[in-house]
């Protein structure tokens, strides 16, 4: 495994980030239906949901709650069985892709061990399961992926000295450790502050643009979907589905002068109304 | 891996000196200290005013002047009760860690295990205590076997609830990069418990105490447990007291022990400070 982050993401990648539309499909759902078993009723929390994400691009998932973003972006990390349909990444079944470290994962709580400093936590999953990866590699590697996120010199803070925002980017360079292709992130700046919020949007965009991973965001704020994806997959109920693939237009690279572009507000208008629309077939139910 | 523990734990208030902290522990005592003398003070009053003889309740001048007059006894009894109970608190802490372990590990064996240690809790343990003099005699047996069935359970429930409620999501985490139950509960679980078990053991040394004075007076020929029952029959009231008061004090130093511990071992724990609650 390599630690040193120039040689694994090249200057190329990051001149070029935004993928071109020939890029090869990653991410491919078919027909995705997942139910749960409520009180010994099986209810259905996605149906038939068809979904293709390019590789190194970047899309969100919107829509309102309780709709099964979640429930899908597990289905994306092998964590839940979808009961019809097929899903790949990389061609791959997503449990092999995950057991081969090409999928990361970030959850809304940073969930970090707090008897384990910063790196010791971004090492730690690389440390899982069966790997050879030796201690002090995987420790190099977690240091350079906190430095990517911002936080160089608090290698040895302790999770209770992190603020939320901090302890959110040490989750990052968890999943980012691995080295995966695909970053799957549930609502990751969900419990920040508005501008930390802006400030770890930046962040990842940044690191989307060096590494050029394909990345797939859950998300409440129309502001950041807009701002971050490529392409904006807005979900609605009765039952789950995807009501609209709104593809972002907002030239990169994307900056906060991007909030006040033409494109942007169209899009956050346009996103707004579906969402609106969907809160309203929500309401009546199936 | 160790040793950013303490060094971390040390910077994270760095606004608590050490002489500052002192002088928080003394207000944090000084107001209960105030209490229990004012308390002294009126009981001895109350016990002059109303000349109560002494062997019904003797005033606490006449608890030290016994405490004095019995201290070399007092210390041989203090001394026996104390094996007892570090013996039976350590034997409950192995028990009642092996029990949330075997519950958590073995699922299915633990579905069939928990009912029975919760039924097992109901039953009046110091009922079984005449029941082990009868097994054992009258040594150090009987009293560790009760201590340990009195004491294991907060152990168990405690370690248990620390090795569930590990946060699912991170189980999840753990489990897509391929890692096995074993690895979970040895690299998460267990240090995740820890502090629970800590807040678990602190319980069971108050009850080890409990534990080893109820089995000395089931059947003892040594202890504070059979200092107390001694005296009583001699209607000896105060060094029934005096020996009240040796328990304890034994008790509290064992409390302080573990709590010390704990700061040792788990400095990450949440702090149920009552004192310094801000
Ligand atoms: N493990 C489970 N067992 C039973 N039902 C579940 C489970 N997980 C999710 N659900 C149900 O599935 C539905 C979708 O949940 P999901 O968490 O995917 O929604 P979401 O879109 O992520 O919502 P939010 O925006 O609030 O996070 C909900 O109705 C929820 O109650
Ligand atoms: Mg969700």
């Amino acid at each position: 495994m390599t630690t040193a982050i120039a040689s694994a993401y090249p200057a190329s990648v990051a001149a070029s980030a935004p993928v071109t539309d020939t890029a090869p499909i990653h991410i491919a759902a078919h027909g995705i239906a997942v139910e749960f078993s409520l009180n010994g009723r099986r209810q259905r929390v996605l149906h038939d949901i068809n979904l293709s994400v390019p590789k190194g691009s970047f899309v969100s998932l919107i829509g309102p709650s309780g709709c099964g973003k979640s429930t899908l972006l597990k289905v994306m990390a092998g964590l839940v069985q979808p009961v019809e349909g097929t899903v790949t990444v990389a061609g791959l079944a997503p449990q092999e892709a995950a057991r081969r470290r090409m999928i990361g994962l970030v959850f809304q709580d940073a969930t970090l061990l707090p008897w384990k400093n910063a790196v010791e936590n971004a090492a730690f999953l690389l440390m899982t399961g069966n790997t050879n990866v030796k201690r002090a590699d995987a420790m190099a590697r977690a240091a350079e992926m906190l430095r990517l996120v911002g936080l160089e010199g608090a290698n040895d803070k302790m999770p209770s000295q992190l603020s939320g925002g901090m302890r959110q980017r040490v989750a990052i360079a968890r999943a980012l450790a691995l080295d995966p292709e695909v970053l799957l992130m549930d609502e990751p700046f969900g419990a920040l502050d508005a501008i930390t919020r802006e400030e770890m949007s930046q962040c990842l965009l940044d690191i989307w643009e060096r590494t050029g991973k394909t990345i797939v965001l859950v998300t409440h704020s129309i502001d950041e979907s807009v701002f971050l994806s490529r392409e904006v997959h807005v979900m609605g109920t009765g039952p789950a589905r995807i009501i609209e693939t709104l593809p972002i237009t907002l030239p990169h690279p994307r900056t906060e002068e991007s909030f006040a572009d033409p494109a942007f507000t169209r899009a956050e208008a346009r996103l707004r109304s579906l969402l609106i629309e969907s809160h309203r077939t929500r309401g009546t139910g199936k | 891996m160790s040793t950013p523990y303490l060094a971390a734990n040390e910077s994270a208030e760095p606004a608590r000196s050490w002489l500052a902290d002192a002088g928080r522990g003394l207000s944090a005592i000084l107001p209960p200290l105030a209490l229990l003398i004012a308390t002294l003070v009126l009981w001895e009053i109350a016990i002059r005013l109303f000349k109560v003889p002494t062997f019904v309740l003797p005033a606490p001048s006449a608890i030290v002047a016994s405490l004095i007059e019995s201290r070399a006894a007092l210390l041989v009894a203090a001394k026996a009760t104390a094996i007892e109970v570090l013996f039976g608190f350590v034997l409950a802490g192995v028990v009642g860690v092996a029990v949330a372990l075997v519950i958590v590990r073995f699922e299915r064996f633990g579905r069939a295990l928990y009912p029975l240690v919760v039924l097992f809790q109901t039953v009046p343990k110091v009922a079984l205590a005449p029941i082990f003099i009868l097994w054992f005699g009258y040594d150090l047996a009987p009293k560790i076997l009760l201590i340990v069935v009195i004491a294991f359970f907060p152990v168990a429930i405690d370690m248990l609830a620390g090795l569930q409620s590990v946060e699912p999501s991170f189980v999840a985490l753990m489990r897509s990069v391929g890692a096995s139950k074993t690895e979970i509960l040895r690299r998460v679980r267990i240090p995740h418990s820890l502090p629970h078990l800590m807040a678990g053991l602190k319980v069971a040394i108050t009850f080890s105490v409990i534990g080893a004075i109820v089995g000395e007076f089931a059947g003892a020929s040594a202890g504070l447990g059979y200092v107390i029952q001694f005296a009583s029959t001699q209607l000896d009231t105060p060094l029934v007291f005096a020996a009240l008061v040796v328990v304890s004090v034994l008790g509290l130093v064992f409390y302080y022990l573990v709590e010390l511990a704990e700061r040792l071992l788990v400095p990450w724990a949440p702090k149920f400070d009552l004192m310094h609650r801000s």
